[in-house]
C-alpha cells in the first residue's frame, strides 16, 4: 500500500476548497500550460513517436510539477489533496520495479526494459467481444487464449447474459462480471493455460461490483488486478481510496491507469504525456502499486494517430528513464473488422511503439479473434530489439500504407471452423499478407507458419 | 465604431464581456440583429469549431465560445422586432444518463440554446425517471440524452421502455449521443435520432420539432 493513502484521506478534509468547475476550466489548464512552457515540450505532428531522452526527462519533471502544484481534486469534499516533493520522491525511491502476474507455466514477470531491449513487451490481446451472447463471447475468447504468443488477456466487457441485462449498481452487474470471470477461467483451462493473467475485470465498474467479483475467487491476486485509478484530469473520489485499501487487504495488485483525453481540457499530446506522469506519481503515492498503464484517447474518437502514439511514447520513455515501473499502453484501431487492413496496421503501430519506447507490455483495443492475437504476439517478439529509429521508420510505413476498403464485419463462425477452432483459409491468407509485408519492411518475423 | 467582423473576432477569441459590450454597440448603431447574430456570433463560433476540427482548439475552447455567444444572444433577441426573434418556443430536457460526464452534454446545451431552443439542463448522473419527471413537469417537447459509458446504454433502453409504459412515448421525441453510442445502436433502441457531434443535436431538434 502507498505510504500516503491515509495522508491523502486526511488531506481530503483539510485541503483548499474549490469548485470542480473552477478546477477543471481554470486551474488545470493554466498549470498545465505553465509547466509545458517551462520545460519547452513540443510535439512534431509529423513524428509518431517521441524518442528524445532529454525531452522524456522534461516530460517527467513537468508531470512531477503538475502534481505538486495542482494536487488531486477530491470530488467528495471539493477539496484539493496536495503532496510534498519529499513525499513523492520517497514514493519513487521505494517503488517496486517488477511485478509477477499469472501462475505456473503462464506466470510472467515484468521487469524494466529499455528501448531496443531484446526482451519483448508482453502482449495482452482482448478476449471476448461486444455481445450479451455468452456462447459467441466464449468462442472469441477461446480462439485467443489458445494462441501461444498470447501472454495474457484483457476481457471485453460483457453486455449481459442473454436477456439478463448488465444493469449498473445492481447484483446483475456483479453477475455479469462473475460470468465474464467464469468464462475467462474456463477457456484458459480448456486451452491448458489455467494460470493465465486476465488483466482487469471489464464488465463491472463500481466498487461494490468489483469487490464482489474478487470475493468469488474467480478473479484473484494471481490472475487479475484491481483498478484504483485517478479519474480524468487529476480528480479522485473516495471510491478510489476504498478500492486501494481493499486491494491492500486482499493482497491484490493495484491497476494504476492513466488515460487522458486529448483536446478536451488538454491541448494536445504534450499535455497528455505530462498528465500521464502526474497521474502515475499520484497513484504510486496513495496505492504503492507497480503495474501502470499510460494511454491516451482523442475526443476526435480514436486510439490511433501520431498524436496518440506520440503521447503514449513520451510518457512511457519518461517513466522508463525516471520511474522504471512495469509500464504498458493500450492502442490499435477499435471497431474495425478482423479482415480490415487498417486494423492490422494499427495493431502493429501500437506494438512497435511499445517496443521502442521501453514499455513492458501492451494491451490492444481491437482484434477480438485468435489470429489477430497471434499477429500481435508474434509482432511483439519480432519487433523487440529494434532501435527507436528502425521502429519509427516501420511505423511511418504502416501509417502511410494503402488499405483496402474495410470489409463488412465478419462473425466468428465465418472466420473460424468452430469444430476445430482453426481459422478459415481466407483469414489465414490475410494474416500471411501482413507477415510478408512486415518481413519486407525488415522485421525478423518468427511466425508459426514458417 | 466596431464592425461585425470585430464581434466575430471577439467570439472566436472567447471574450464574453467584450463581446457582449460590442454587441450592444452594434445594435445601438442600428445594425440588423440577424446580421449581428449570423455574421458576428455564429461565424465566430464556427471559427472556433473549425480550429477544433483541425486540433488547434480544445473542447474547453468550444465551451468558452459557447459562453461568449450566450452572453450576446439575449441582447440580440431583445433587439428583434416583435415576433421575429430566434426563439422557437420549444423546450428540450437534456442530461447525462447515469455518469458524471458533462463535456459533450454542455456543448449540446449551449448550441441548442443559441439556436433558440429553451433547454432544461438536468445535469449529470440522471436516472431514466429524472428525464421523464422533468419533461412532464416542464411541459417539454423533446428529450435529449448523453450516454457516455456502457452501463448507461441499458439505462437509455429503460427510459424508452418507461416512456412507452407510461404512454408518453409519442409525446417526446428522444435523441441520444455520446462516446459509446452508434447510429445502429440508437436505431435498435428506438431512439428518434442519434448525433455524432454536438451540432447534430441542433439539426435533429429542428427536424423532429418541425422548426424551420
Amino acid at each position: 500500500m502507498g505510504r500516503l493513502l491515509w495522508e491523502a484521506i486526511q488531506r481530503s478534509t483539510t485541503g483548499p476548497i474549490m469548485s470542480e468547475e473552477k478546477f477543471e476550466t481554470e486551474l488545470l489548464p493554466s498549470v498545465l500550460a505553465s509547466v509545458q512552457a517551462k520545460y519547452k515540450i513540443e510535439a512534431d505532428p509529423d513524428e509518431p513517436v517521441m524518442a528524445d531522452p532529454d525531452m522524456a526527462d522534461a516530460v517527467f519533471q513537468a508531470g512531477m510539477e503538475l502534481l505538486l502544484e495542482l494536487g488531486l481534486y477530491c470530488q467528495d469534499t471539493k477539496r484539493i489533496i496536495k503532496f510534498t516533493e519529499e513525499e513523492i520522491k520517497e514514493a519513487i525511491a521505494t517503488a517496486r520495479h517488477e511485478v509477477t502476474l499469472g501462475q505456473g507455466r503462464d506466470e510472467i514477470t515484468l521487469k524494466p526494459r529499455a528501448p531496443g531491449d531484446t526482451q519483448h513487451p508482453y502482449c495482452w490481446p482482448p478476449a471476448g467481444t461486444f455481445t450479451a451472447d455468452v456462447d459467441i463471447y466464449r468462442a472469441h475468447a477461446l480462439t485467443v487464449v489458445q494462441e501461444p504468443t498470447c501472454d495474457g488477456v484483457f476481457p471485453m466487457p460483457l453486455y449481459g447474459i442473454g436477456n439478463t441485462k448488465n444493469i449498473a449498481e445492481t447484483p446483475a452487474h456483479t453477475l455479469v462480471c462473475l460470468t465474464e470471470a467464469r468464462i475467462m477461467n474456463d477457456v484458459a483451462t480448456w486451452a491448458g493455460r489455467p494460470g493465465l493473467f486476465f488483466g482487469i475485470p471489464m464488465s463491472a465498474t463500481t466498487p461494490i461490483t468489483l469487490m464482489s467479483t474478487f470475493n468469488s475467487g474467480l478473479y484473484n491476486k494471481y490472475n487479475c488486478t484491481l483498478p484504483i485509478q485517478i479519474l480524468m484530469d487529476m480528480r479522485v473520489n473516495y471510491d478510489r481510496f476504498n478500492l486501494t485499501f481493499f486491494a491492500e487487504q486482499q493482497g491484490l495488485e493495484p491497476w494504476m491507469s492513466c488515460s487522458p483525453t486529448l483536446y478536451a481540457y488538454l491541448s494536445g499530446p504534450e499535455q497528455g504525456a505530462i498528465e500521464i506522469i502526474a497521474h502515475a506519481l499520484g497513484m504510486l503515492a496513495y496505492s504503492g502499486g507497480t503495474l501502470t498503464q499510460g494511454m491516451s484517447v482523442s475526443v476526435h474518437g480514436t486510439y490511433s494517430g501520431n498524436d496518440i502514439t506520440w503521447c503514449n511514447s513520451a510518457a512511457a520513455l519518461a517513466a522508463e528513464q525516471n520511474l522504471q515501473l512495469p509500464w504498458l499502453t493500450m492502442g490499435g484501431t477499435a471497431e474495425e473488422s478482423p479482415m480490415s487492413d487498417r486494423s492490422w496496421y494499427g495493431t502493429a503501430v501500437c506494438i512497435i511503439n511499445a517496443c521502442i519506447s521501453g514499455m513492458e507490455a501492451t494491451w490492444l483495443s481491437g482484434g477480438h479473434t485468435g489470429l489477430e492475437a497471434r499477429w500481435a504476439g508474434e509482432l511483439s517478439r519480432a519487433a523487440a530489439g529494434l532501435s527507436p529509429r528502425e521502429g519509427i521508420e516501420i511505423i511511418k510505413k504502416a501509417n502511410a500504407a494503402e488499405c483496402a476498403p474495410a470489409p463488412p464485419e465478419a462473425t466468428i463462425d465465418k472466420l473460424y471452423d468452430m469444430s476445430t477452432l482453426r481459422p478459415v483459409p481466407e483469414f489465414v491468407d490475410h494474416y500471411k499478407k501482413f507477415t510478408r509485408i512486415f518481413k519486407e519492411w525488415g522485421l525478423d518475423y518468427p511466425s508459426w507458419d514458417d | 465604431m466596431p464592425t461585425i467582423e470585430d464581434l466575430k473576432q471577439l467570439v472566436s477569441e472567447t471574450k464574453p464581456e467584450e463581446a457582449a459590450e460590442m454587441t450592444r454597440e452594434l445594435l445601438a448603431a442600428g445594425l440588423d440583429p440577424m446580421q449581428v447574430l449570423e455574421a458576428g456570433v455564429m461565424d465566430g463560433l464556427s471559427e472556433v469549431g473549425d480550429r477544433f476540427a483541425a486540433k488547434k482548439a480544445i473542447v474547453l475552447d468550444l465551451v468558452k465560445a459557447g459562453v461568449t455567444a450566450k452572453a450576446c444572444v439575449p441582447l440580440i433577441q431583445e433587439a428583434f422586432p416583435e415576433g421575429q426573434g430566434v426563439k422557437h418556443d420549444k423546450k428540450i430536457v437534456l442530461g447525462t444518463m447515469l455518469s458524471q460526464h458533462n463535456i459533450g452534454k454542455n456543448l449540446v446545451s449551449t448550441m441548442l440554446s443559441i439556436d433558440g431552443f429553451d433547454v432544461i439542463d438536468i445535469g449529470e448522473k440522471n436516472s431514466p425517471y429524472d428525464f421523464y419527471e422533468t419533461a412532464e413537469k416542464e411541459g417539454a417537447d423533446m428529450i435529449a440524452v448523453s450516454v457516455v459509458f456502457a452501463p448507461a446504454m441499458e439505462k437509455f433502453s429503460e427510459l424508452i421502455d418507461m416512456l412507452k409504459e407510461l404512454e408518453v412515448r409519442e409525446k417526446y421525441p428522444v435523441i441520444v449521443g455520446g462516446a459509446v453510442t452508434t447510429k445502429v445502436w440508437a436505431e435498435g433502441e428506438d431512439a428518434d435520432g442519434w448525433g455524432a457531434q454536438a451540432k447534430d443535436g441542433v439539426t435533429l431538434a429542428r427536424e423532429l420539432l418541425g422548426v424551420a
